[in-house]
């Protein structure tokens, strides 16, 4: 590594399409999906009976329900050609000189340590071939009562608060990827934060894909108590491989009165990843949930992070931000559900396509009767850099009372000429200048990421504007 | 158990995606088009382009059979203007994309051209009227103004019954053409729609839809472009009350290089189960560069109970473009507005029509044709005081 001012970040321009630590997985589960794998799963994390059962269930359902009739052409996939369950060889890591060294290589290709160091992330639940490997929370967030744990081990020290909570929010049959989630979950973080408490730097967790063709299927459950706070931030890489690989995760949150919950995600799977994830969260009385979501890799995405508003003067807030290379198709977007009174909801999407890639904005907002005073904004921006790329916008609005105020407006634009010959006649080069339109284009989703991630998405739009012109 | 004997213990998938998983359609002219019934199903309601539409209702217009009568059409103009009856499969510029499309395509017994000659300019509108006379009948409209023709044509649908009809349009090169089609059949009647425009190279074409009448009337609007340059304005008003159901669908098919298209719909909807549905798709395709297009769509929700869905969508192949974008706000009218007549001596009922006035006013001043504007003036203070007695005596039963 060659030294800069940000060595970590560093890490994370290298490792793009870069390495596969060799696949010493433990019990490598068959490929292909049947009772016996769901059964396997849930044996050899020595899970309660109704959680087998809700697996079984949610396979039965991910039989049954057709592919979604809209989005992304998903034919790519071959469900049959897919190891649902890889377990990683080593136990819990209690801290970070216990981890194996090419798996402490990959993460600090990552730039984990660093973040570590900086002191600026408060915990570190790092996903390693479906098991949490390395995980530690600081004390003073112990003491506080904060519980942040991988799913896995939530569901055995807190069977309590997962059987109150686990798929209230995404119900087994809500959707096929959301059934085939329940069947084979692995992983995940667990985040519960007691009444009152505000925890004031950023949870984290990094997410690795890492055996050819295997799914990712994380779970992740949030409570957040009466008047509480968390950040919780997760990231997302794969090193890249010869077939398709699918990640299809479930997020669920439960947002309680006056509380308030921002999740921040960037997914930079490698490009032949399907991701294919279900987020979800719900607001009580006065609650705040507030999405960050920035989409850079994959193959194809399809996300749509949603807010049921339940509570009066509930607030949902999305800030989503797509870039779509060769070969990508990022369909992504957000949902808010307006089901009480005064409850109010904004998106703003900005998305960037180059190369042939296609960004698509997909939403909805529904508002149910009953829920007057109700206010929507949506603002989609999508920027296009040359001729090949494609831009969609689909959003959909659902309105059954009269008295909301609702709004859509939507700007598609190219990279103006004159732009660019401002910035090179001050001696940028044209690539130079392209990515600080495209910077200056995101800026707004930027500014909100804690300083770590703006800076890994700054460093991230840079690569993918590499090569962009010319 | 192995893994097979799973998948047919649980009547699974055979293969990885398991049965009727067809991949979705990737742009809006992927969506199939055709001249025959045979093509479309009978529509459940499920599908994508039914899914807003009571389609319960629609029985009759999606059955493949005959009319039961043959819809009225007048027709008179100015100078200049040529009549003709076609068949009506002679120019085929529209080609239908639903099943009661098909339908009215197969069943129309003949066509109504109305023909503008090259480089006439006619000042006077030519006026059709189509009256259905209380059954099941089809209509089939053929619009045709040659090359640097003007001209504008009023197309008014009246009287009871269900229509089924299709509208072709072609603005020849360089030609101004208007036209604008208003459905004020009485509240039970029904009437399903296509409109096909094709507008010539350096052509304007303003088309506009009135929707007023009518217990389901959908319209759908596609436009494409012959040539390069070509500009079209689509306008649309609606206002509807109770149990009625006005839908409006466009599609704008960019492909050729320079072209415009502007959509303005506005729509006012009082009363119970008052229900509107506004999709506007424009499709910009790879070789269209340079292409300027804007989308806007309001709705205003006078009372409790009413409903309106609003649905831009754009899909956009090229950079290359002037400009691209769409809007859609619903909302009841701002009370501030409310509030600042009412400040100022104007009593709350007139208040709250001088703010519906409002709101259509700059639409009627677009569409261009003083008949039409003092028209709508006339029906939309007609529905305005309708919906006033509506919050009136709903008021009183509250004040009991």
């Amino acid at each position: 590594m060659t030294q800069t001012a940000h060595p970590e970040l560093e890490g994370l321009g290298n490792y793009q399409y870069g390495w596969a630590d060799s696949d010493a997985a433990g019990a490598v589960a068959q490929r292909g999906l049947s009772e016996d794998v769901v059964r396997g799963i849930s044996t050899l994390k020595n899970e309660p009976e109704w959680m087998l059962d809700l697996r079984l269930k949610g396979l039965k359902l991910f039989d049954r329900k057709p592919m979604p009739s809209w989005g992304a052409d998903l034919s790519g996939i071959d469900f049959d050609n897919i190891k649902y369950f890889v377990r990683s060889t080593e136990k819990q890591a209690t801290s970070w000189e216990e981890l194996p060294p090419d798996i402490k290589n990959t993460y600090d290709k990552l730039g984990i340590p660093e973040a570590e160091k900086q002191r600026l992330v408060a915990g570190v639940a790092a996903q390693y071939e479906s098991e949490v490997v390395y995980h530690q929370i600081r004390e003073d967030l112990e003491a506080q009562g904060v519980i942040f744990l991988d799913t896995d081990t939530g569901l055995k020290e807190h069977p309590e608060l997962f059987k109150e909570y686990f798929g209230s929010v995404i119900p087994v049959g809500d959707n096929k990827f959301a059934s085939l989630n329940t069947a084979v979950w692995s992983g995940g973080s667990f985040i519960y934060v007691p009444k009152g408490v505000k925890v004031d730097i950023p949870l984290q967790a990094y997410f690795r894909i890492n055996t050819e063709n295997m799914g990712q299927f994380e779970r992740t459950l949030i409570i957040v108590d009466e008047d509480a706070y968390v950040h919780y931030v997760e990231g997302c890489t794969a090193p890249i491989y010869k077939s398709d690989s699918l990640h299809s995760a479930v997020v669920e949150i439960i947002v309680k009165k006056g509380a308030r919950c921002r999740y921040t995600t960037i997914q930079n799977w490698s490009n032949n990843v399907y991701n294919l994830v279900t987020k979800r969260a719900t607001c009580e009385a006065g609650a705040t949930m507030e999405w960050i979501d920035g989409n850079i890799g994959s193959k194809v995405t399809m996300k749509y992070p949603a807010v049921y508003l339940m509570g009066e003067h509930a607030k949902g807030e999305t800030l989503s931000v797509a870039f779509a290379g060769e070969g990508q198709h990022q369909d992504a977007g957000s949902k808010m559900v307006h089901n009480a009174p005064y409850t109010s909801s904004s998106i703003v999407s900005k998305s960037v396509a180059r190369g042939g890639g296609r960004t698509s904005y997909r939403g909805l907002v529904e508002v149910a009767p009953g829920s007057h005073h109700s206010k929507s904004t949506v603002r989609c921006d999508a920027l296009l850099v040359d001729t090949i790329s494609r831009s969609d916008t689909y959003p959909y609005v659902d309105v059954r009372e009269d008295d909301v105020a609702m709004g859509h407006e939507a700007t598609v634009s190219k990279v103006s000429d004159d732009q660019l010959f401002y910035l090179m006649s001050r001696g940028m080069a044209e690539d130079e200048a392209m990515a600080m339109i495209v910077r200056g284009f995101i800026e707004p989703i930027a500014r909100e990421l804690p300083m770590e991630y703006a800076l890994e998405l700054n460093r991230l739009i840079e690569l993918q504007m590499e090569g962009a012109v010319g | 158990m192995t893994a097979s004997e799973t998948l047919v213990a649980t009547g699974n998938r055979a293969h990885s995606h398991g049965p009727g998983s067809p991949v979705p359609l990737q742009a809006r002219n992927e969506r199939p088009t055709s001249y025959d019934v045979a093509d479309f199903a009978v529509p459940n309601g499920r599908e994508e382009e039914w899914r807003f539409t009571p389609v319960k209702a629609l029985k009759a217009l999606f059955a493949d059979e005959a009319g039961t009568e043959t819809p009225k059409i007048d027709a008179s103009g100015p100078d200049g203007v040529v009549f003709e009856t076609v068949a009506a499969d002679s120019l085929k510029v529209g080609k239908p994309q639903d099943r009661s499309a098909a339908v009215a395509w197969n069943h129309a017994a003949e066509a109504l051209a109305v023909r503008i000659p090259v480089e006439a300019e006619l000042i006077e509108p030519v006026h059709v009227n189509v009256a259905s006379l209380g059954a099941r009948g089809f209509s089939h409209l053929i619009v045709d103004a040659g090359r640097h023709s003007r001209a504008t044509v009023i197309i008014d649908h009246t009287g009871a019954g269900e229509l089924g009809s299709n509208v072709e349009i072609v603005a020849g090169d360089g030609a101004e053409l208007r036209v604008v089609s208003i459905q004020q059949a009485d509240h039970e009647s029904i009437h399903l729609a296509q409109h096909d425009a094709l507008v010539g190279r350096d052509a304007k074409l303003h088309h506009v839809v009135v929707t007023l009448g009518g217990k389901v009337v959908r319209i759908a609007t596609n436009v494409r472009y012959a040539g390069p340059g070509g500009d079209a304005e689509l306008l649309g008003v609606y206002f509807a009350e109770s149990g009625q159901h006005h839908e409006n669908r466009l599609f704008v098919d960019h492909e050729a290089t320079h072209c415009k298209s502007n959509v303005l719909y506005k729509g006012a909807l009082a009363g119970d189960n008052a229900r509107s549905v506004w999709i506007g798709d424009v499709l910009i395709r790879a070789a269209a560069e340079g292409t300027d297009t804007f989308e806007l769509n309001r709705n205003l929700v006078l009372t409790d109970g009413a409903r309106a869905d609003s649905v831009p969508n754009l899909e956009i192949e090229t950079g290359e473009i002037e400009g691209a974008g769409h809007a859609s706000a619903t909302g009841r009218f701002d009370d501030e507005q409310l509030f600042y007549l009412q400040a100022r001596g104007i009593p709350e009922d007139a208040a709250r029509r001088l703010v519906v006035s409002g709101f259509f006013n700059d639409i009627i001043g677009k569409i261009g044709v003083p008949e039409v504007a003092e028209h709508l003036h006339e029906v939309i203070e007609e529905k305005l005081a309708r919906a006033a007695e509506l919050s009136a005596s709903a008021k009183a039963v509250i004040g009991q």
